[in-house]
């Protein structure tokens, strides 16, 4: 009799499975998590799983590396798009706002309430990120930051004093042209000048330092353009074309190696660069600033997709596992990636984590500047193209600041306008 | 009235292509038929698409960005196309000789044709580096540049045209060589006992007999030409701005960085027919044209 | 004046080319046998402090490239063995035969070649997940076996070929497909082997479809499985690039053994 109960219940498990392959096989439910990790970080993915696994016999995770991140919305929009799509997936903070329009996204906004998840112990920027028009669409998955890195060396042999946390944007330029000798190909700063999202959110910072904003509250006009926006953009401007202080990367990483060849002697760079610097004593300081010391935040989302209620219940499970301060710590100590959780700071193992990682410890009080983030609506990446045009066409010498920053208005204004 | 040797000519040839054209089909034509439809919608792949008739297309006609890319496109295929078949032609002839080590030269062509684009972008993103890059360095010793190469916007294009030339010159290379074959040593040399100069012999001899794989390669390329993206993608992504987007790169980031798939669907028909137009006057052209047969 | 010189002087053109042509294989080989600090530089080191070999072990365990190599040969021969028998059939209908609509189809097939992947990759997938084919090597091969650029090329090279051979033998009694079999394909070994070689590559190095159409270890290929060498932030330059320099090795084989037959020696081109 029992086991023609286990027979009948297993063959309603298996045809009640969903098209995105078996749900579960002998009461075991299987989630398969998408994630872009290599080396380290994917074989700390792995490990997790692992652990899960081990901890929770009902529940079986699978993780899969989805190749390059270059090229895995292509892979992840023609999954969700040909109906076999994981249960979980890494998405970066441009793609969220828009796949979280998809039917097939779950909305997680009650499930954040359940006791153990701590909503707010999640750091401010963090939360803003995964939500979207009122509804939480993701669970916190990485957090950054931009932050002072500079060559110690370099500011010794120019006799500079190191950055201190009450620089001004006065203090930098000037160290950064006594830093720079054309003779010896060595500069002072680089920038990321593609015209891409790289090159809008530094500007940001330096926007909202000055007391700028990217929109209006309402994400219906652009408002980079003001007195501010100028501000930050004119700073740009007279460090590149008139000091020529500054490297101009076009996209391909370059600084990174220049950095760490020590050709370069400071960068606003995050956490995620320091393990390219193997060959650079290097020191992390806020940004410099005005009134303020404001950075930016470049989180990144778990998302999870309804492949029926099991699943859905089994990858919230795992979600809410992995990103639970335990947890959390033990990736962050594995990768060296900040923690996600404010409450992870007061945990015991968070001191051989801030050894581990010179310079994290910067890092992580450095997150309490991120005060604003980017609008978290489906056409920002229209915005931030007409943006990062504008802010190239000033490092370049090819615009003014006002104008550029006028014309990218004008368009941004469009696109919001269709409101797509 | 159809003779059966007629009739059957037709049987047997549908029958040879038959294949062929029903891969092709399922995985050629279908696929396009659906990007057609697509062009006509509203369309982000994740929610529900809206039809729009031909909306697209008219924001098309508007769209100043695209324009620059069909410019950009065009320009870049007009300088591919002659560079790299010509060119190979010339590099084909000087491999396909009884020389040393001759097998160790056609591999070297060969190698960036099998290299990946990744590993050929980062060699390329090193040569042309303005400040720190070999191409400059070696320049300043006879006293030209410095130049920007992929970060000034009027060299870009022309960059990416050295970059691509070089990578694919090995390819049409091979299929010259192959051609090379069906040119007979006995009527090479029977013209020049009649007195005819490496170039006369070249013109009159060599030249009309490889016109076939000629006409192939200048079709081939320039419909490669114009999809160009793998190689801008790896370096410029489209800039400095807007300098090298051409129409498969902006329909690229219209689609998986702007979600709006419709308007590149309709970027990548009006892209269609610019190629069909291109291909048919060439393969016109190359039927008056091209020598077959001995 | 003759040019006093022990050798030709086609060296003195082609060896700079060939310098020029053999960089990025130079600097892949460079890269592959540094530290991955030292990789971590700009200019890049191009003296490095010692070779560093276990950078091939190092990328071959990451992961299982054995099966990944394993899956990119079943793959690409099998689309190397479809293209040489499907393209020879259409490249000579297309070159010989006289059958109704046969122009129109042959443009038809070539316009196939006029649309971006980026925009048919979509419709594609949905028609192999239509087959139940998702997650599988067929996925990677079926769609493969034939392409328009092999039936074009094959179809320029059949119409250089003498007809009188073909004439010949059709009127000794044999079928169409006897003379494609037994007098055309022997005299097109040179076209055969750039079809077979073109294909090999572009299969060898397809990046784009696998990765959207392979979803586990098991069926991944050489070129999917290196990019788990490019992670978001960090790439592991010393071990891509000796994943990249071994996966480029079948490939360099199959030409430099294919040569045989695109190049013949001089002396058997004598067609008549």
């Amino acid at each position: 009799m029992r086991r023609l109960f286990l027979i009948a219940a297993t063959a309603l498990l298996v045809a009640s499975a969903g098209c995105g392959g078996s749900s579960s096989s002998n009461g075991v439910v299987n989630v398969t998590v998408w994630h872009g990790y290599e080396d380290i970080e994917g074989k700390a993915m792995t490990s997790a799983a692992a652990r899960f696994n081990a901890t929770h016999p009902k529940i079986h995770v699978t993780v899969q590396n989805y190749g390059n991140a270059d090229y895995a919305l292509q892979k992840v929009l023609t999954a969700i798009r040909g109906g076999s799509y994981p249960d979980i997936a890494y998405l970066y903070g441009s793609w969220a706002a828009n796949i979280a329009r998809s039917p097939t996204a779950v909305d997680l906004t009650s499930r954040i309430k359940e006791p153990g998840v701590n909503w707010n112990d999640f750091w401010p920027a963090e939360r803003q990120a995964v939500q979207v028009g009122g509804k939480v669409i993701g669970m916190p998955a990485l957090v950054d930051n931009l932050a002072l890195v500079y060559n110690k060396k370099l500011f010794d042999q120019a006799g500079i004093p190191y950055p201190t946390a009450n620089w001004t944007w006065d203090d930098f330029r000037a160290a950064a042209q006594k830093l720079t000798d054309t003779s010896a190909k060595q500069f002072g700063w680089a920038y990321v000048a593609d015209g891409s999202e790289d090159t809008v959110w530094r500007f940001d910072a330096l926007l909202w330092q000055a007391g700028g904003d990217i929109l209006n509250s309402d994400n219906t006009k652009a408002e980079f353009n003001s007195p501010a926006g100028v501000q930050a953009a004119t700073l740009l401007q007279q460090m590149a074309t008139v000091d020529h202080s500054v490297y101009l990367d076009n996209g391909n990483g370059n600084y990174a190696n220049l950095f760490n060849s020590g050709k370069i002697a400071m960068l606003f760079t995050g956490p995620w660069d320091l393990s390219s610097f193997p060959d650079v004593d290097y020191g992390v300081q806020v940004l410099p600033g005005l009134t303020n010391h404001q950075t930016i935040s470049g989180p990144d989302q778990w998302v999870l997709f309804n492949n029926g209620s099991q699943r859905t219940q089994a990858a919230w499970t795992f979600l809410k596992w992995f990103t639970s301060p335990q947890q959390a710590l033990i990736w962050s100590t594995q990768t060296g990636d900040l923690p996600i959780r404010a409450s992870e700071t007061r945990l015991p193992g968070y001191q051989a984590y801030v050894k581990k990682y010179p310079g994290v410890s910067v890092f992580v009080q450095n997150e309490a500047n991120a005060l604003k983030a980017r609008p978290v609506i489906a056409n920002y990446n229209e915005v931030s193209q007409a943006m990062g045009q504008a802010i190239e066409a000033v490092l370049l010498g090819k615009g003014q600041p006002q104008q550029e920053l006028d014309q990218a208005a004008q368009q941004a204004d469009q696109t919001l306008a269709t409101g797509q | 009235m159809i003779s059966r040797a007629a009739r059957s000519e037709h049987v047997s040839g549908w029958l040879f292509v038959a294949p062929a054209a029903l891969l092709i089909g399922i995985f050629g034509i279908l696929p396009i038929g659906w990007a057609a439809l697509l062009s006509f919608q509203n369309n982000d792949l994740l929610t529900t698409p809206t039809w729009v008739g031909t909306q697209n297309y008219h924001t098309l006609v508007n769209d100043p960005v695209f324009r620059q890319s069909v410019n950009h496109t065009i320009v870049y295929t007009l300088l591919f196309v002659p560079l790299s078949v010509g060119g190979s032609l010339g590099l084909a002839m000087l491999l396909n000789a009884r020389i040393r080590f001759s097998w160790f030269y056609r591999t070297a062509v060969f190698i960036p044709v099998a290299t990946s684009t990744v590993a050929t972008g980062l060699i390329f993103n090193w040569l042309l580096e303005p400040t720190y890059g070999v191409a400059n360095y070696l320049l300043g010793k006879v006293h030209l540049g410095p130049y920007g190469f992929f970060q000034n916007p009027d060299q870009a294009l022309y960059s990416i045209v050295a970059m691509t030339v070089w990578g694919w010159l090995g390819f049409d290379v091979i299929v010259y060589l192959a051609a090379l074959q069906g040119v007979p040593e006995s009527l090479v040399e029977a013209a020049r006992l009649d007195g005819a100069g490496r170039w006369a012999t070249f013109r009159h001899v060599v030249f009309p007999l490889v016109s076939p794989a000629t006409l192939f390669l200048i079709v081939w390329s320039t419909i490669n030409a114009l999809q160009v993206f793998d190689e801008i993608y790896v370096t410029t992504r489209g800039g400095p701005l807007h300098a090298t987007t051409v129409m498969v790169y902006y329909l690229y980031s219209q689609a998986f960085e702007f979600f709006h798939a419709g308007y590149a669907a309709a970027i990548a028909e009006v892209l269609f027919a610019i190629t069909l137009v291109f291909s048919l006057l060439q393969l016109w052209l190359g039927n008056r044209r091209v020598h077959y047969g001995s | 004046m003759r040019w006093p010189l022990p050798f030709s002087p086609r060296h003195l053109a082609l060896m700079p080319i060939a310098a020029l042509m053999l960089l990025p294989l130079g600097w892949m080989l460079l890269t592959s046998i540094q530290t991955l600090p030292e990789s971590r530089h700009f200019p890049p080191v191009l003296i490095p402090s010692g070779i560093h070999w276990e950078n091939y072990p190092d990328a071959w365990n990451a992961a299982p490239f054995g099966r990944f190599f394993a899956n990119s040969m079943i793959v690409t021969l099998s689309a190397v063995a479809g293209n040489l028998v499907f393209c020879s059939l259409a490249g000579y209908a297309f070159a010989r035969m006289r059958f109704f609509g046969r122009d129109v189809l042959f443009v038809a097939l070539l316009a196939t070649l006029m649309v971006p992947f980026q925009v048919t990759m979509i419709p594609t997938f949905l028609i192999v997940q239509k087959m139940g084919l998702v997650n599988s090597l067929p996925a990677l091969i079926v769609p493969n076996l034939v392409t328009p650029f092999g039936i074009f090329l094959l179809r320029q090279f059949f119409r250089t070929l003498p007809i009188e051979l073909e004439e010949a033998a059709r009127m000794d009694g044999c079928s169409r497909l006897g003379v494609l079999v037994r007098v055309v394909l022997p005299l097109s070994m040179p076209a055969l082997a750039t079809l077979a070689i073109v294909t090999f590559l572009w299969t060898w190095n397809d990046f784009l479809w696998p990765l959207i159409v392979i979803t586990s270890t098991n069926q991944t290929t050489v070129q999917l499985g290196l990019a788990q060498f490019q992670g978001a932030h960090q790439t592991n330059w010393t071990l891509l690039m000796a994943g990249n320099v071994m996966a480029l090795a079948p490939m360099l084989l199959v030409f430099i053994i294919g040569q045989r037959w695109f190049v013949q020696s001089l002396a058997s081109t004598g067609l008549k």
